[in-house]
């Protein structure tokens, strides 16, 4: 890995935003908490000191309960989706791909509005949704790939086409399950936008712990995905066990996204945007791209929830319509700037 | 590194069929044969990218199919034609994942694999380039980022696909003095595809013809490269000579020979209006000497034949056919093999070509007719054209249109 110095110090400009907009998103809400509280609180919490004097009960329970579950969720998720975009764009060699395009949001998608539909959202506590989806996002990954597998070797051309037509099928699916819900189509719409409210602190143990061991084995598989970007004929060539390659980084993929969706829904634009943006400024090799990554996909979606819960308070968006409405013309922007870039290089 | 009655490829017909190859340490062994004779094939079967339906492979004494991936790089390193990743790499980063067989998955490699990918950029020329993108580097620096790659491998057997396709002429010579260079110095086996004989035959210590998958010539560039070869291999006529300073055989192509000439054969044109035109043209081409008339001097078909230089008979613009030039025109066409009477407008001016044809048709002269257009609507004669070409049309070919004609005479 060549680490200069000026990827150090990209590093440790995204580590101070990242803790910035984590204490800015905590202290913004209904009831201002100042982050020199926070911090106090949090340092009472983990026994580093007594319980700071004059900070009233309340603002301890809003903080504990209410605000941290919800932005460290907001970490973690976008943490798991822009990793998962970074496993999905070096596998498909291609910076527009995302969890989306193999199905696996589709997937998730379609678990979670069966067990909405058929059982009501209630269903197991709050755990029956998140589990459907989960279920739905691997199933699907699993029968996509099982759908591109030709005799021993998964051809990356017919893995999207794959994931291109499951999803279509999936999405035809969940109309016709729509279509015959009544009064769950509100529910299903808010998991459908996507959103990180009543969310504590159980789900962020399951989830945080998965996504742990699926980002660990991302930064395992980083060094290989970096010669898929020469193709699968050199891959192997310089040594690639392609096809193990190739399992591996879809069901981290795959595992990273369900994971992402089974808690806050589907989520557009962080996975897609967050490691497109990054290797304008750290490079492509995923070694150095992916630390990068884990501090700003955090951020982005910590900002983008803030925005969510704040523009319109006391009335709520959904945090998938604030990636779309942000990600999508900023996106835009860059793909047409960058355009020109390529055409003035060449 | 050396294979054994080697068969291989993608469906029922194999690409490879019994092929034995062996390449030395040191040694630089040009593969060469047409498009489509396996050679891309062969470097698979030992790249462990297509697994031989049978006989043996070994890379510096070991089965490549039988070892992992890994092993396997270690042992054989590939130059591809040209790499276009996906993603903006720095140069450096290029030659460093030359080293993957050699990494743990976490590490990043220690000082000798940055020892070796130094070495290799040195050996290549490219050690300024290092922390350029590669997608901004020109066609022949890249090429020699993607050699670098395949020598910080540091494998001890050298497979090249055609490294020189679309490379000047400069940056081919190079190339290869680097790779005779790791043979000479380092005992690198290198096995090259070389699509240019020549290049093949100054470049390496031996040479391998490939035809339709199998080995059908084998040894010296001197003794391989000959005029029997290229005619039964490539199928081209060709000078083979030794070079004056190298002593290696350079080859001299020629253009395929024309087909043989008819000779003495002779056809009269009649044309008219510029219809006679391209067939005047066609015929002279396929050898036939062409004769033509009667013409009016100023048409296009008389302008041809007389650029051409052809025989021809011609009266003066709008002037009737005179006796004098009808005679000499009933000469040409009795002396031709041939005799085409083109589908031009008839009138007053021209109508007794097509009596002199007719006559000539009748007394046996192999007759065609071209008939694009029909007779009633170039009949200006009031129905004496259309009596007359009726006439020949009983006993004449007929053609539709120029090129069968051309086809007939073939």
């Amino acid at each position: 890995m060549i680490a200069s110095r000026r990827y150090r110090r990209v590093l440790l400009a995204l580590a101070v935003g990242l803790v910035v907009s984590f204490l800015v998103a905590v202290a913004v809400g209904a009831v201002w908490i100042s982050p020199w509280a926070t911090l106090r609180l949090l340092a009472w919490k983990l026994g580093l000191g007594s319980r700071p004097a004059g900070v009233p009960r309340s603002t301890e329970v809003i903080l504990f309960q209410l605000r941290l579950p919800r932005v460290v969720l907001a970490a973690i998720v976008g943490a798991a989706l822009a990793a998962s975009g970074t496993v999905f764009q070096g596998l498909f060699r291609n910076p527009l791909a995302d969890p989306a395009i193999i199905g696996v949001s589709s997937g998730a998608a379609l678990g979670a509005i069966a067990v909405i539909v058929f059982a009501g959202s209630g269903v197991l506590g709050a755990f029956g949704v998140p589990l459907a989806a989960f279920v739905g996002a691997l199933l699907t990954a699993f029968v996509v790939y099982r759908l591109a597998r030709i005799g021993p070797a998964v051809h990356v051309a017919t893995l999207l086409l794959a994931g291109i037509a499951v999803a279509a099928i999936i999405s035809s699916l969940m109309s016709l399950l729509m279509s015959f819900s009544g009064q769950q189509i509100r529910d299903i719409y808010a998991w459908l936008l996507g959103g990180l409210s009543g969310q504590g602190w159980n789900q962020v143990g399951a989830v945080g712990a998965l996504v742990a061991v699926a980002i660990a084995a991302a930064g395992l598989t980083s060094h290989e995905l970096n010669l898929m970007a020469l193709g699968e004929e050199r891959a192997a060539q310089l040594g690639v066990e392609i096809d193990r390659l190739k399992r591996r980084s879809i069901a981290i993929g795959a595992l990273l996204a369900a994971c992402a969706v089974s808690v806050a829904g589907v989520i557009g634009f962080v996975g897609l945007m967050t490691p497109h943006l990054l290797r304008m400024v750290v490079g492509a090799d995923h070694r150095r791209l992916l630390p990068a990554v884990l501090l700003g996909g955090p951020t982005l979606l910590i900002l983008a929830d803030l925005l969510a819960r704040t523009v319109l308070a006391p009335q709520e968006l959904p945090v998938g319509v604030v990636t779309a409405l942000l990600g999508g013309p900023f996106f835009l922007f860059l793909l047409r700037r960058e355009g020109r870039g390529a055409r003035a290089s060449a | 590194m050396l294979l054994e009655n080697v068969s291989a490829g993608y469906g029922a017909t194999p690409a490879l069929r019994h092929v034995g190859l062996r390449v030395e340490a040191g040694e630089v062994v040009g593969l060469v044969g047409p498009n489509g004779s396996g050679k891309t094939t062969l470097v698979r079967v030992v790249s462990r990218a297509l697994r031989p339906s049978a006989g043996t492979v070994l890379v510096a004494g070991s089965d490549p199919y039988r070892s992992s991936a890994r092993e396997a790089a270690r042992r054989v390193a590939v130059v591809p034609q040209d790499l276009a990743p996906a993603f903006s790499f720095t140069v450096l980063e290029m030659v460093l994942m030359g080293r993957t067989p050699y990494l743990s998955p976490w590490g990043g490699g220690g000082p000798e694999d940055w020892a070796h990918a130094r070495e290799a950029m040195v050996a290549t020329s490219i050690q300024h380039l290092g922390d350029r993108p590669v997608d901004e580097l020109s066609g022949g620096e890249r090429r020699r980022v993607v050699l670098a790659q395949a020598l910080a491998q540091d494998a001890p057997v050298l497979l090249l696909d055609e490294p020189t396709t679309h490379l000047d002429v400069r940056h081919v010579l190079d190339l290869l003095e680097i790779v005779r260079g790791l043979a000479a110095r380092r005992g690198v086996a290198v096995l090259a595809v070389l699509h240019d004989l020549n290049l093949a035959a100054a470049a390496s210590d031996r040479l391998v013809v490939l035809h339709l998958g199998e080995v059908v010539a084998e040894g010296r560039p001197e003794d391989v490269v000959t005029k029997g070869l290229l005619r039964d291999v490539y199928g081209v006529d060709a000078e083979v000579a030794p070079d004056e300073v190298s002593g290696r055989p350079a080859v001299r192509l020629r253009m395929p020979a024309e087909p043989a000439l008819p000779i003495g054969r002779r056809a009269h044109v009649v044309g008219g209006a510029g219809r006679g035109a391209p067939l005047i043209r066609r015929l002279a081409e396929a050898g036939f000497e062409v004769s033509a008339g009667v013409l009016h001097a100023t048409d296009t078909d008389a302008l041809v034949a007389e650029r051409l230089n052809l025989l021809r008979v011609c009266v003066p613009p709008f002037s009737a056919i005179d006796d004098a030039s009808a005679a000499e025109c009933r000469g040409l066409m009795a002396a031709a093999d041939l005799l085409v009477v083109c589908d031009a407008p008839y009138g007053p001016g021209n109508l007794g070509n097509l009596r002199l044809a007719l006559e000539a048709a009748r007394s046996g002269i192999r007759t065609v007719l071209i008939e694009q257009v029909p007779i009633a609507e170039r009949d200006f004669t009031g129905g004496d054209a259309t009596s007359l070409w009726d006439g020949l049309r009983a006993i004449a070919e007929v053609a539709r249109s120029y090129d069968e004609v051309t086809v007939d005479l073939g």
